[in-house]
């Protein structure tokens, strides 16, 4: 009960007029970045950080918070709009909301994600108040050598499990452990690789080091092969009586909408696979499920394999705040950065977080509640909002991206070194993609991997070396199994995936 | 998701990894290591992650010269089976310079126009002065909204210096 009254408290503070339009601020941009195709929420989070020191930490949090699950809205309405492949956390979504659109049917495609996702946001949202508690009285027990063990977990999923091949995500991770460990060492205070340049002593920041990948990187990557031509936005459909989700179709999504929740979210609370593999394991589930009729729709528009992934997606989203809020361990590039938010903010993430910070975290986790209702009506009536967004031109697009980003990197220090950070950089996150190398592993190690030293040289230091400590707790046992688990079942999940991948769709 | 075809720079690229693991290794010999220290000290997690990444790269290099490439990152606006396009790239990496080289000189808004008007151009926008247009209109708003308004210092070059309420 204890922990429903902190709940209320945190609606008393969120509901405040401020905070409100700081939420709204928050989901509208959420969902701009979201729609627009080569940006995303956690380029926006970098980019906002320098701007929002002028904020107070809750302000800046639900503003995060409110991008963070604006984000997940907004890509629905691209893949199912926009008539090219995307990015492969919207691709399964673009398999059947694709052909629905083309059918006719955009707008109960539209309908069926953005009730999906505001039922799985919100009911993951549920499961994250009451569970959050209950890991925060468990983890305040974990000592260093646990927290090895939980990293090493992450490290290992981030780099190796995701994405199509685990030698370049490792390559990515490794090479944002070897930027981060630029400057000087904190707990030794040795200088490190900063080769006797003063201005290397401070190491190169995380919001740089994102905002070159995401942003520069992204538009470079694009500006080598903009697709041509005009643009293929979709009609939504609104011809007579196809208008909305007729009688049938709230019938046929309201099981994938919870099925999809429960898949979603604790696949985003363990940090193994973030928002791909919960969509692609929620579509698998909605086609073997349908029967009949509308097992044959499959491929051709079943509006259950929009309502499934499109749940399944938000509720993903939420679950990754579980590990965020509760043990201060980033599983995606996005948590990474409201996790630099809060060490901006001189907060320290982690057990105790929730009861250092309480208002904080609770006005938080309120806000997600009620930026989920925000978000609802702001993509049921608005989507023509949206798709307008959706057509601007591709050149100004790009341009407008990179201004933006040099603005952010400029008004980290007012420093114009920085921009040529930020340009290197851009160019590593040019070839990184040219040649199929995943970005966001790169800047999830950049704020993992010092956590990860200070715990694994404490945990040395309290053995005095002794390399075995590493496997003395029964819990430490626990998660290395887990990852030999987690590895055999990639191998079968990987396998159906390619399987799936090669019906012609 | 591996394709099959040989790419030399695919090749060049996995280098960059040996050669910073090595460049990690060699680094790490020079970390001052203090006499007092009892732990596993500074330099001992740079020597495990760069081998580790050197390791990586070799196998990034047999997998490169044995023709097992990674496939071009996907998205909505990128036609992944083109050809890069190396001139816009480098019209794009030069107004970035150019934008380093005159922000503090000119000022905030006149190199955001260049920038923003240079890459618009750069990537197929008709006519240019449109883009020009526009970015000068974004690099006032810019201008207005975080320096003036939020207080975030941008320079805003010797024209608009003395003007109020673009300067926070």
């Amino acid at each position: 009960m204890d922990n429903l009254m902190l709940l209320l408290e945190g609606f008393a503070t969120a509901a405040q007029p401020i905070y409100l339009l700081y939420a709204l601020f928050g989901v509208f941009i959420g969902t701009a970045v979201g729609v627009l195709p080569g940006i995303g929420p956690a380029m926006t989070v970098a980019l906002l950080m320098p701007i929002t020191y002028t904020l107070e930490p809750t302000a800046a949090m639900i503003v995060f918070a409110g991008i963070y699950y604006g984000g997940m809205y907004g890509g629905s309405t691209t893949s199912i709009l926009l008539n090219t492949p995307g990015e492969s956390a919207s691709i399964v979504t673009a398999l059947e909301g694709n052909k629905m659109a083309k059918a006719g049917r955009g707008a109960a495609a539209l309908a069926t994600a953005a009730i999906g996702s505001f039922i799985a946001g919100t009911v993951a949202t549920v499961l994250l108040s009451f569970l959050a508690p209950i890991i925060v009285d468990f983890a305040i027990s974990l000592g260093p050598v646990d927290y090895v063990a939980l990293m090493v977990l992450a490290f290992l999923t981030i780099g190796a499990l995701l994405g199509g091949s685990p030698l370049r995500g490792m390559a990515s991770l490794l090479l944002g452990l070897v930027i981060a460990f630029i400057g000087v060492d904190d707990t030794s205070a040795a200088q490190r690789y900063t080769f006797g340049l003063p201005w290397l002593a401070d190491g190169i920041d995380v919001v740089l080091v994102a905002v070159g990948l995401f942003a520069l990187g992204e538009a470079l990557h694009v500006a080598a092969r903009l697709r041509r031509g005009p643009i293929q936005v979709m009609g939504m459909g609104r011809s007579r009586g196809q208008r909305w989700m007729s009688r049938s179709d709230w019938k046929r999504s309201w099981k994938p909408w919870l099925r999809g929740t429960f898949i979603g979210f604790p696949i985003g609370t363990i940090p193994a696979g973030g928002a791909d593999v919960s969509t692609f394991l929620s579509y698998a589930a909605e086609k073997k499920l349908a029967k009949g009729e509308n097992k044959k729709e499959f491929g051709h528009g079943a509006i259950e394999g929009v309502a499934g992934p499109e749940s399944a997606n938000n509720a993903a989203a939420a679950g990754v705040l579980v590990p965020l809020l509760t043990l201060g361990i980033p599983t995606t590039a996005t948590a990474a950065m409201m996790l630099t938010a809060f060490q901006r903010y001189q907060i320290q993430p982690g057990p105790l977080l929730m009861e250092t910070n309480a208002t904080l975290v609770w006005a938080l986790i309120a806000s997600l509640y009620i930026g989920n209702v925000m978000l609802l009506v702001l993509n049921l009536p608005l989507v023509g909002l949206w798709v307008k967004i959706l057509q601007i031109p591709r050149h100004y697009l790009y341009a407008g991206i990179l201004v933006f980003g040099v603005m952010g990197a400029y008004s980290l220090n007012f420093n114009i070194m920085d921009v040529v950070i930020l340009l290197i950089i851009g160019l590593l996150g040019f070839f990184m993609r040219q040649y199929g190398y995943p970005v966001a592993p790169l800047v999830v190690a950049m704020i993992l991997g010092p956590m990860f030293e200070v715990q694994l040289r404490r945990s040395l230091q309290i053995s005095q070396n002794e390399l075995s400590t590493l496997f003395s707790t029964p819990f430490t046992w626990v998660v290395y199994g887990a990852i030999i688990v987690l590895f055999a079942l990639s191998f079968v999940i990987k396998k159906a995936q390619k399987k799936m991948e090669e019906v012609p769709v | 998701m591996l394709g099959t075809r040989k790419k030399p720079g695919e090749t060049a690229f996995a280098f960059l990894f040996i050669l910073i693991g090595l460049g990690g290794i060699v680094g790490a010999r020079s970390i001052r290591v203090s006499e007092l220290e009892t732990g596993i000290g500074p330099r001992a997690f740079p020597y495990l992650i760069s081998a580790a990444l050197l390791l990586v790269g070799i196998g990034l290099v047999i997998q490169a010269l044995r023709g097992q490439g990674g496939e071009v990152e996907e998205g909505e606006d990128v036609d992944a089976g083109a050809k890069p396009d190396w001139v816009t790239i480098g019209k794009i990496v030069g107004f970035v310079v150019l934008f380093v080289l005159l922000l503090e000189t000119i000022g905030w808004p006149l190199a955001s126009t260049l920038l923003f008007g240079g890459c618009a151009w750069a990537l197929g926008a008709k006519p240019w002065w449109r883009g020009v247009l526009i970015g000068f209109i974004v690099g006032l708003v810019i201008q207005f909204l975080f320096g003036g308004l939020l207080g975030v210092s941008l320079p805003a070059g010797p024209v608009l210096e003395n003007v109020r309420w673009l300067n926070g």
